[in-house]
């Protein structure tokens, strides 16, 4: 059997008393989208957290591509290839929105022998033409709009060239059509190719999102996290109609 | 003949297109002439020395600033670099009888090392603790060199160190170069690919983390490097004045560069040196009431700081320059449309 992308395996980690992921096991191929779903609180974040080293697991371990994730820097984790957007966008407020995607252009990963400012600056435009605020370029990032930030996050991790690509909620806080929008181009940046002068082999995606409707489209497979443990895996189909799911989600049917 | 007029042209017209334009690189560029030509001028050697110090202090609180305006690590005990970089240099030329040309760049590599013995303990602290822990370090060093006075001279400090030149104009000419030329070198690192890591690093630090750079590299790096260009001012403060003494190392010295950079307006480079060659000066204009100098001193700075606090420098530019809402080129501040893209400036 192929070496899977990315295994992790028995991962657990406690804040205090509270177990904040329990004993969490998966695998994901090469180039497959998962979905990450659970109610408020069932340690999705968290989960993504241990994956990308910000976070350490008290136990359990996670391989990617066969190597020990679990022990490493942030920025190595990076320049593996996994990269990650957060939850509340973290942009440089201060920086110009180029001089944000410049930092990512700048990773040993990304960033080739010899590339000046100006050839690192045309990358960045060339991931900010993608996400679609190429436009707004050397305005402050503090004028972006929740929409734009989201467009930010995702030139960002697209600049850094990743092979898996953990989206914390890329649809939080955005209008119908901006999600519309979004889903869009998450669907362009997996189909992979030469975005200028970027270079994409389409990254596997984790994706950590409440709005399933959207997901479901998206997606190959889905797992349901619960109180920090994994509840069901399967295809989308078969999620929508777990019981176990509905429960989690919507409580125990009363009486009729 | 032909091509040195073709060359001349060039220069004329990068000078017409990209200098003349704008109010702020023509007052660099009147900066750098006046500068150079001053000996032309006067040969009075009151001014003269008024002008090295003024070099030597401005090397200072551009690294200051290339360290803490930029990356953010607020560094409150920079004369530690400077006071390195004096001490070695006095100590290479008193002890070992090495050449000034040998000693200053020793001194500003001892200096480097100082930068790492501070960066690696501070890689874990933020802010407060940031700043309580580098105001240690100088008085730190300071116990040692009035521990040691048989090495390092004790309280009265180690005098008697050869000049670089003898000359007042070679002296002159020396320091100013020098300072110029470390002022564009400074100024091209934070206009740099580093540059832009050292701003995003004071913005946010896990940020940057999360975009593949190593954290860790960069922030010793700027201490390092600025420990390098504290380190040079330093030695050539040392071997101009000629003695290296505990007043290198004071907090007082700490606290004025801080001052100098906040003043001109931190992660500029070209602020702080600006603010030097204001200050410095004027605390010497403020000599004819020597009882109300420091007062003064204090009071203007408080003011400015008052009502201009994003720096003095930062606020002048804003007065006579405008920024094109569409390119983002800057214009002077009489343009009616941007000279690039030709939009509506108001």
């Amino acid at each position: 059997m192929a070496e899977p992308l990315l295994k992790v395996e028995a991962v657990s980690k406690s804040f205090g008393g509270l177990k904040a992921v329990n004993d969490v096991s998966f695998r994901m191929e090469q180039k497959e989208v998962l979905g990450l779903i659970g109610p408020n609180g069932a340690g999705k974040t968290t989960l993504l957290r241990l994956l990308t080293g910000i976070l350490k697991p008290d136990s359990g371990s996670v391989q990617f591509k066969g190597k020990e994730l679990v022990g490493r820097n942030i920025w190595n984790i990076v320049n593996l290839g996994v990269a990650c957007t957060f939850q509340n966008m973290r942009p440089f407020r201060r920086l110009p929105i180029i001089a944000n995607v410049m930092v990512s252009c700048l990773s040993p990963r990304s960033h080739g022998k010899g590339e000046w400012i100006k050839k690192v600056e045309t990358k960045a435009m060339d991931a900010l033409e993608f996400a679609g605020i190429s436009d707004m370029a050397l305005e402050k990032a503090s004028v972006l709009s929740q929409g734009d930030l989201k467009r930010l996050e995702v030139a960002r991790a697209i600049a850094s060239d990743p092979e898996l690509l953990l989206l914390d909620e890329p649809f939080g806080g955005l209008s119908p059509a901006e999600t519309d929008l979004m889903a869009k181009s998450i669907r362009r940046l997996h189909k992979g190719g030469r975005f200028g002068r970027l270079h994409s082999e389409g990254p596997a995606m984790i994706i950590v999102e409440h709005k399933l409707q959207q997901l479901m489209k998206i997606v190959d497979r889905i797992i349901v996290l619960n109180f920090g443990t994994l509840l069901a895996e399967g295809a989308p189909e078969e999620i929508v109609n777990n019981p176990q799911v509905i429960e989690a989600y919507l409580g125990k049917g009363g009486d009729q | 003949m032909e091509l040195i007029i073709f060359y001349f042209k060039k220069l004329f017209k990068i000078l017409r297109n990209e200098v003349l334009v704008l109010p702020s690189r023509v007052v660099v560029g009147i900066f750098f002439i006046v500068l150079l030509g001053l000996p032309l001028i006067t040969q009075d050697p009151y001014i003269i020395r008024i002008v090295i110090l003024t070099s030597i202090f401005a090397i200072f609180a551009a690294s200051w600033d290339l360290l803490s305006g930029f990356t953010g690590q607020m560094n409150f005990g920079h004369a530690l670099f400077f006071g390195v970089g004096a001490y070695s240099s006095a100590i290479l030329n008193i002890h070992f009888h090495l050449s000034p040309w040998g000693t200053v760049p020793l001194g500003a590599v001892v200096a480097v090392l100082a930068g790492l013995i501070v960066g690696i303990p501070c890689l874990r602290l933020k802010h407060t603790y940031l700043a309580l822990t580098t105001l240690a370090f100088p008085l730190i060093l300071l116990g040692v060199i009035i521990a040691l006075p048989d090495i390092s001279g004790g309280e009265l400090g180690m005098t008697g160190l050869t000049r670089i030149t003898n000359s007042l104009l070679g002296n002159y000419y020396l320091h100013v170069v020098t300072f110029l030329v470390l002022a564009i070198i400074m100024w091209k690192i934070t206009d740099s690919n580093t540059g832009i890591i050292f701003h995003a690093i004071r913005e946010d630090e896990l940020a940057v983390k999360a975009s593949g750079i190593n954290t860790i590299f960069y922030k010793l790096l700027a201490f390092c490097l600025s420990g390098f260009f504290a380190g040079i001012a330093g030695g050539l403060y040392a071997h101009y004045m000629r003695i290296a003494g505990p007043s290198t190392l004071e907090l007082s010295l700490s606290f004025t560069v801080v001052i100098y950079a906040i003043f001109g307006g931190a992660a500029t480079i070209y602020g702080p040196i600006a603010a030097v060659f204001i200050l410095f000066p004027l605390l010497e204009v403020f000599r004819i009431w020597p009882e109300y100098r420091m007062m003064l001193f204090a009071a203007v700075v408080l003011i400015i700081l008052l009502y201009m606090p994003e720096g003095l420098i930062h606020w002048i530019r804003d007065k006579i320059e405008k920024e094109c809402p569409r390119c983002k080129v800057r214009n002077v501040a009489t343009r009616k449309t941007c000279r690039i893209c030709t939009a509506n400036l108001d």
